[in-house]
C-alpha cells in the first residue's frame, strides 16, 4: 500500500503543484544562518526574492572548501540557495530602501539576518515595513535575538559561537578532550530550519486570521533547545553533564567500533528483540538474560553499559565490517561502516529515491545535489534551479513583481539602487556564458 | 552605525520585548489550537519532537502509546528516573495528553480509525508497511477523512531499497551515514595508533541532532501541507527519511567528491571551507574564533598587537588562506596569541574593538566555549526565558529548555512538561469518542488500553 502512494513518485515529482505555490518571500540574509531558511520554503513553491548588495554580493559567495570552486560558483552558496530570484539592491541608498519598501508591500515574508538595529538604520524595519503591510511576517534571525544583554553589546556572531555558547560542543567530544566544533554548521542549518517552522505556523494563523506578526530568532538559544536531557539532569541532580565520545548515555548499546578491517562501524540494539537478536549473533545468547543487561534501564546504569559494551567491541574486532552489516539485517539490529562522501555520492538507495537529485540549470548546466528531505504524495517539494550571479535577476522582478517599465529601470541604475556583478569568482555567471542563458525573459 | 541609530535600536529593543518576552506568552493565542494530531511515534524521538514542534504551538496532540507506554521513555541517561520519567521524554512529553491504545488488537484500531475521522495529522514511525499491514495506513485513512496528512518517519524512507530493512531508527546510525561522523573529530597524531588515542576517531554530536533535524524538516512539511489544504482541501502522505534529513546540511561534501575525487576528511577544530573560523585554546579554555569577512580577520590580526608584524594592511581576500597550508601555517600563529589571554579577555577585547578599533565596528567574532552547566546560569539566557522552569502539575518546576524562538501574536509555550503513560486517557476518550468510565475500564480490562 505504500507502494501505492508513493508509486512513480520520483517519475511524477515535477509536474505536481508545491504546497506554498502563491506565497512570496523577500529575503535580505547573508552566510547561512540567513538564506538556508528562505531555499527550503523556495524548495516547497514559494516565491523567494533575494536581496544582495551589488557588486560583490554575500560574503559566501568566497567560501569554499580549500579554494574549489564549481563552475566559478561557491559550492556553499550553490548547496542553500536554490529557486531564488536574485536581486542586487543597495540599501544604503534611499532608491534602495524605497525598492525595498515595495518589494515588500507585495511580499508575505520579509527575512533578514544582520544584528539588531541594522535593518532599522536602513529605515526598512518591522515597524516601517508592517505600516506598508500589516500583514506581513517578519523575521529576523540573529546570534542573540533582539534584546538582552548580549544583544546590547552587539556582539556578531557565527554558527560555531552558537555551538560554543551552548554547550552543544562542550558534549560533543571525548572525556578529557578538547570540545569539538561540529562539521556540520548545525546552528545555521538546525536554525535555519526551526526559524521556518515558525514562520509555517505564522503563516496558517495569518492564513486563519488575517494578522501577521515579528519572529525574532537566536540562533544560539536555539540550539539549546536540541540538547535534550542536559538541562532537567543539571537541575535535578545538581551535577554538570558530561560527554560521552561516540557513546550514547540514553540508548544501550549505541557506540562506534572498529572492525577487524580497521572500519569504523556505528551500532545500534536497545530494544529487547533487538539485543537479543544482536546477542545470538554474538555467538552469547545468555547475555540477553543477565541481570546486568535483560532490562534497559538497567543496560544503562554506568557500569553495565561498559561492561556490555566492551563485550561488543571485542566481538566487532573479530568481524569485518561487512559482516557486521550482514548480521544486523540478518538478525534485526541496526549497525553501519561509517558514510563517506564516496557512500553518499554511490548509494543506489539515495538515488533511487531521489534524494541525489539532478538540477539541470540553464546557467550551471547539470549537477546533483540534495533534494528537500520531506517527500509529499501530493505536492512534491522540488530544486528546480541553481544560483545566480549578483543582480542577475534585476530587470526580471522589476517587471514582473512590480510592474516597472525599461524607463524606471534606467532610472533605478542610475541612482545606485540597483545593481549587478562584479567581474570576480564568484559573482559572475560561469566560463563560457553566452550572455542569455538563464535569464528570464517572460 | 552610527550613536543614533544605536540610541533608536534601543527603543526598538524594549518596544519588542514589551510584545514578545516569553513571561507574556500564555496571554497571547496560539496558531495552531484548531488542529488536532494524533502522535503514534514509536521508538523514536523525531516523531516526538515533530508532535512538539506543533504542540508548542498549540495544537491538540494526542499522544498514543501502547499500554505498556513507549520504549523511547526508556531512553535516558545512564537509566536516570526522575518521577518515574526518563530525563529525555520528560523533555518532549510537552503538551501532549498521553492516551495508550493497542494497535495490535482490532478492536484498538477501530478506535484508531475514529479517531482519525476527525484528525488533521496523523505521525506514525513504524516501519513501512505496518500501518498499511494493520488497515490504518494512510490509503485506508484517507477514504474516511480526504484532508488527513500523514506523516511517516523512518530510518530510511517509506520506499527505496533499503526501506525493507529490519535496521530500527537511530540516531546514532543516522549520523554515522549521514557523512557528518566521518569527517568530525580530531585528527590521529602523526606516529599514534588508536589503541594510544581511542579519541582520535571520527566523532558524533552529543545531542540527538539527526532526530531533532528529521523532527523539524517533518514539521515544516506537515505546516506546508496544512497551507496546501487550506486552498483545496485535500491531504496526503508526507515521508521522512531520518539519515537523509541530516544528510541534506551537508554543504559542499558530495559535489566536491563528485567533481574532483576528493574525500572530506577529518580537520579537527579547523574548517574546510572556511576562515578564519575555528576554536582557539586560551589560558583557562578555549573560545570559538570567527570572522569570514576579510575585515573581521584583519580585526583580528589588530587585536592582538599583530597588524604590522603579520602584513594585515596587504591583505586583500581570505579566499587564500582557506587553503590546508594555509589554515594549518596561520592557525599556529593565531594560537600562539590566544593562548596569552583569558577566553573572558579575549570576548572584552572583541567587544572593545568594536567600540574604539582601528576598523571599528567591526570586530571579529569570539565566543567562549562554555559547559552546558555554565550556559544553563548564564544571565542572558535566563533573562531570554530559555531557561524558565515549567510549573507542572505533576512533576513540579522542570528545568527544561523552550522558548526557543519569540513571535509578537502567537508565542511558542510550555504548558505542561509531560504525562505518564494513559494519564489523558479518561479524558480524551471521553472528549472525543463519548467514552464513558465503565467502557473505558472494560478496554482496560481486556488490553485494549
Amino acid at each position: 500500500m505504500a507502494e501505492k502512494t508513493w508509486r512513480d513518485y520520483v517519475q511524477r515529482k515535477r509536474t505536481h503543484p508545491s504546497p506554498l505555490k502563491g506565497v512570496r518571500v523577500l529575503e535580505v540574509c547573508t552566510m547561512l544562518l540567513g538564506p538556508i531558511g528562505p531555499a527550503l520554503l523556495a524548495q516547497l513553491g514559494a516565491e523567494v526574492i533575494r536581496c544582495e548588495f551589488p557588486p560583490m554580493g554575500d560574503v559566501t559567495r568566497s567560501l569554499n572548501p580549500f579554494g574549489w570552486f564549481y563552475k566559478d560558483q561557491s559550492p556553499l552558496l550553490l548547496h542553500i540557495n536554490q529557486n531564488k530570484y536574485w536581486v542586487g539592491l543597495d540599501l544604503h541608498t534611499p532608491q534602495g530602501q524605497a525598492l525595498f519598501c515595495e518589494l515588500a508591500a507585495r511580499c508575505d515574508i520579509v527575512e533578514n539576518n544582520f544584528r539588531p538595529g541594522v535593518m532599522e538604520s536602513w529605515n526598512i524595519g518591522y515597524q516601517r515595513i508592517r505600516a506598508i503591510n500589516p500583514g506581513v511576517i517578519f523575521l529576523s534571525k540573529t546570534g542573540y535575538g533582539q534584546w538582552g544583554r548580549y544583544a546590547e553589546e552587539n556582539r556578531p556572531s557565527n554558527d560555531g559561537a552558537s555551538q560554543a555558547l551552548s554547550g552543544y560542543s562542550w558534549m560533543s567530544r571525548f572525556p578529557g578532550q578538547t570540545p569539538l566544533k561540529m562539521r556540520a554548521y548545525i546552528g545555521d542549518n538546525y536554525g535555519g530550519m526551526c526559524a521556518e517552522v515558525a514562520v509555517l505556523a505564522a503563516l496558517h494563523y495569518r492564513d486563519r486570521t488575517g494578522r501577521g506578526q515579528f519572529i525574532e530568532f537566536s540562533q544560539t538559544e536555539n540550539i539549546m533547545r536540541a540538547m535534550s536531557w542536559v538541562w532537567p539532569y543539571q537541575q535535578i541532580t545538581g551535577r554538570p553533564a558530561e560527554p560521552s565520545g561516540n557513546r550514547d548515555v540514553s540508548v544501550c548499546p549505541a557506540d562506534t567500533f572498529r572492525s577487524s578491517d580497521g572500519i569504523f562501524v556505528a551500532l545500534a540494539a536497545s530494544t529487547p528483540e533487538e539485543f537479543r537478536g544482536l546477542c545470538a549473533a554474538m555467538g552469547q545468547p545468555d547475555l540477553a538474560g543477565d541481570p546486568r543487561f535483560r532490562d534497559h534501564l538497567q543496560r544503562l546504569r554506568e557500569e553495565n553499559a561498559v561492561a556490555i559494551l566492551k563485550i561488543i567491541a571485542d566481538w566487532i574486532a573479530t568481524r569485518t565490517a561487512r559482516e557486521i552489516e550482514e548480521l544486523a539485517e540478518q538478525y534485526g539490529f541496526a549497525a553501519t561502516h561509517l558514510y563517506t562522501a564516496r557512500d553518499l555520492v554511490e548509494d543506489e538507495h539515495l538515488a533511487a529515491r531521489d534524494f541525489r537529485t539532478e538540477i539541470d540549470d540553464p546557467l550551471l548546466g547539470r549537477y546533483r545535489n540534495y533534494e528537500f528531505p520531506v517527500k509529499m504524495s501530493e505536492t512534491p517539494p522540488n530544486t528546480r534551479w541553481s544560483v545566480r550571479p549578483v543582480g542577475f535577476d534585476n530587470e526580471y522582478v522589476m517587471k514582473k513583481f512590480l510592474g516597472k517599465n525599461d524607463d524606471d529601470i534606467r532610472m533605478l541604475y542610475a541612482s545606485g539602487a540597483l545593481g549587478k556583478w562584479k567581474d570576480a569568482q564568484g559573482r559572475r555567471p560561469p566560463p563560457g556564458w553566452d550572455g542569455r542563458a538563464g535569464l528570464r525573459t517572460e | 552605525m552610527t550613536a543614533k541609530t544605536r540610541g533608536d535600536w534601543s527603543e526598538w529593543s524594549a518596544w519588542i520585548r514589551e510584545r514578545d518576552d516569553p513571561r507574556i506568552a500564555r496571554t497571547k493565542p496560539e496558531a495552531l489550537d484548531d488542529l488536532l494530531v494524533l502522535d503514534l511515534s514509536s521508538k523514536s524521538f523525531a516523531g516526538c519532537h515533530c508532535s512538539s514542534a506543533l504542540a508548542e504551538q498549540g495544537a491538540e496532540v494526542l499522544r498514543i502509546e501502547p499500554p505498556g507506554g513507549d520504549f523511547i521513555r526508556t531512553c535516558t541517561p545512564y537509566g536516570i528516573l526522575y518521577e518515574g520519567e526518563g530525563l529525555n521524554y520528560l523533555t518532549e512529553g510537552r503538551n501532549k495528553h498521553h492516551i495508550t491504545l493497542n494497535l495490535a488488537d482490532p478492536e484498538g484500531r477501530v478506535l484508531f480509525k475514529r479517531l482519525a475521522r476527525k484528525a488533521d495529522v496523523v505521525i506514525e514511525t513504524y516501519r513501512p508497511g505496518t500501518m498499511d499491514g494493520w488497515g490504518i495506513g494512510y490509503e485506508d485513512l484517507k477514504r474516511d477523512n480526504p484532508g488527513i496528512i500523514f506523516a511517516s518517519i523512518t530510518a530510511f524512507g517509506a520506499f527505496g531499497p533499503r526501506s525493507r530493512s529490519r535496521m530500527g531508527d537511530y540516531d546514532n546510525i543516522a549520523q554515522a551515514m549521514s557523512g557528518f561522523q566521518y569527517d568530525t573529530g580530531e585528527r590521529l597524531p602523526e606516529g599514534e595508533t588508536y589503541e594510544e588515542c581511542p579519541w582520535a576517531v571520527p566523532t558524533k554530536s552529543g545531542p540527538w541532532i539527526a532526530w531533532f533535524m528529521a523532527g523539524t524538516f517533518m514539521a515544516m512539511g506537515i505546516l506546508a501541507a496544512l497551507h496546501w489544504r487550506m486552498q483545496t482541501g485535500r491531504g496526503q502522505a508526507l515521508d521522512v527519511a531520518t539519515s537523509e534529513a541530516y544528510a541534506r546540511i551537508d554543504d559542499f561534501v558530495s559535489l566536491w567528491y563528485e567533481h574532483t575525487g576528493r574525500i572530506s576528511e577529518r580537520f579537527g577544530n579547523l574548517d574546510i571551507a572556511l576562515w578564519l573560523y575555528c576554536f582557539a585554546p586560551t589560558k583557562d579554555g578555549a573560545v570559538f574564533l570567527g570572522g569570514l569577512r576579510l575585515e573581521m580577520w584583519q580585526a583580528f590580526a589588530d587585536m592582538v598587537g599583530k597588524w604590522d608584524a603579520w602584513g594585515a594592511e596587504t591583505w586583500t581576500s581570505v579566499a587564500p588562506f582557506t587553503r590546508e597550508a594555509e589554515q594549518l601555517k596561520w592557525s599556529e600563529m593565531v594560537f600562539a596569541e590566544t593562548r596569552k589571554y583569558t577566553s573572558d579577555e579575549l570576548l572584552t577585547m572583541s567587544l572593545e574593538y568594536s567600540r574604539h578599533g582601528r576598523l571599528a565596528p567591526i570586530t571579529c567574532v569570539v565566543a567562549p566555549i562554555l559547559s552546558p552547566e555554565e550556559c544553563m546560569k548564564d544571565p542572558n539566557w535566563i533573562d531570554r526565558g530559555i531557561f524558565l522552569p515549567v510549573s507542572d502539575i505533576i512533576y513540579g518546576d522542570v528545568l527544561t529548555a523552550q522558548a526557543q524562538y519569540k513571535m509578537t501574536e502567537t508565542p511558542p509555550r510550555t504548558r505542561w512538561v509531560c504525562q505518564p503513560v494513559g494519564h489523558a486517557n479518561a479524558s480524551v476518550y471521553g472528549k472525543h469518542l463519548g467514552i464513558g468510565p465503565p467502557e473505558l475500564a472494560s478496554l482496560k480490562q481486556r488490553g485494549i488500553l
